[in-house]
């Protein structure tokens, strides 16, 4: 294959779409929506603890990237834009809720019985960890969502949460410390 | 009574972390794609009848400014006009007698009488 025959790299291709949209082509936000939501809602459900809740908001970040997508400039990777829009509809929804988010338990995780199989007890770790994660501090649990589940570097979590990265590093390092201290059971004392 | 699992699957904190988070990393929802396409349609046509919408007040604003002000003016001196006309007969005078001296139709008509007896007599 060929150098012209290759596809566009996906920030390229991004692009392409978003200046389509820019001049009003459905179909490529479309495509831009297929491409892009599958993440974002995992990451706004992990944020937020509820599907119908993520697709909402999900739905929302796509609204306001097809508003703003005359003025893009393509700075930044459209992702870390994405999950930017989302990460402030997220504080908009901490604060509309006046409450911080937690996951649909609340109650701290609970190891579980020896006695199941490996599967059993890999599914209950999970569960564990997702409930621990649900528990930690906002900026804590962002942080390490974007770490850990969306595979962001340091510098693209500091400019997805307006922050030093320095500031991302103590949020990522006080988050670990938490989820082993809440995990403990698990792994032993931190 | 549940026990601690010392050795929970894969003994690593970090791999199991990533792990439990990765689940949720992708979650492609069935025809979420056109639900938004739809939703940013709707929004697109609020937005430009909201602009429409403020267009047209501003519109109507500046509109209403102009008349305001250009016809504040024009409607202080055409009332001074109507006043002056009201009080003075001799526009009236001038529309029955036809054209006259603007001087002497200017002076007021202190004998109505005298007029109304030049008006009723054919030969004056």
């Amino acid at each position: 294959m060929s150098p012209e025959e290759l596809p566009p790299p996906e920030d390229e291709e991004d692009k392409r779409l978003m200046s389509l949209v820019a001049s009003g082509d459905d179909d490529a936000l479309r495509l831009l929506v297929h491409r892009h939501h599958g993440r974002l809602v995992g990451y706004l459900r992990s944020e937020v603890g509820s599907q119908a809740t993520a697709e909402e908001l999900a739905m929302e970040v796509f609204i306001r990237l097809h508003r703003a997508a005359g003025r893009w400039r393509p700075e930044a990777k459209l992702t870390t834009y994405l999950i930017h829009i989302a990460h402030n509809l997220v504080l908009n929804e901490w604060r509309r809720r006046g409450r911080k988010p937690t996951s649909a338990l609340d109650s701290a995780p609970e190891p579980g019985d020896q006695s199941h199989d490996s599967a059993r007890r890999v599914t209950e770790l999970d569960e564990a960890f997702r409930k621990a994660v649900a528990l930690l501090p906002p900026e804590q649990r962002t942080a390490i969502l974007l770490l850990v589940q969306q595979e962001m570097p340091y510098e693209e979590i500091a400019t997805v949460m307006d922050a030093p990265v320095s500031s991302v590093k103590t949020w990522i390092h006080r988050a670990r410390t938490r989820l082993r201290e809440l995990l403990k059971d698990f792994y032993g004392p931190a | 009574m549940n026990q601690p699992m010392s050795q929970p699957a894969g003994h690593d904190f970090d791999q199991d972390l990533a792990r439990a988070l990765a689940q949720g990393r992708d979650m492609p929802t069935p025809g979420f794609a056109d639900r938004t396409v739809q939703a940013v349609r709707a929004d697109r046509r609020q937005r430009r009848l909201i602009r429409w919408g403020s267009a047209l007040t501003t519109a109507a604003a500046c509109l209403l400014a102009a008349f305001v002000l250009t016809g504040g003016s024009d409607d202080a001196l055409a009332q001074r006009a109507r006043a002056l006309a009201a009080s003075d007969e001799s526009s009236q005078l001038n529309d029955i007698l036809g054209l006259a001296d603007e001087l002497a139709m200017l002076t007021p008509v202190v004998d109505r009488h005298t007029v109304v007896e030049a008006l009723i007599n054919p030969e004056l």
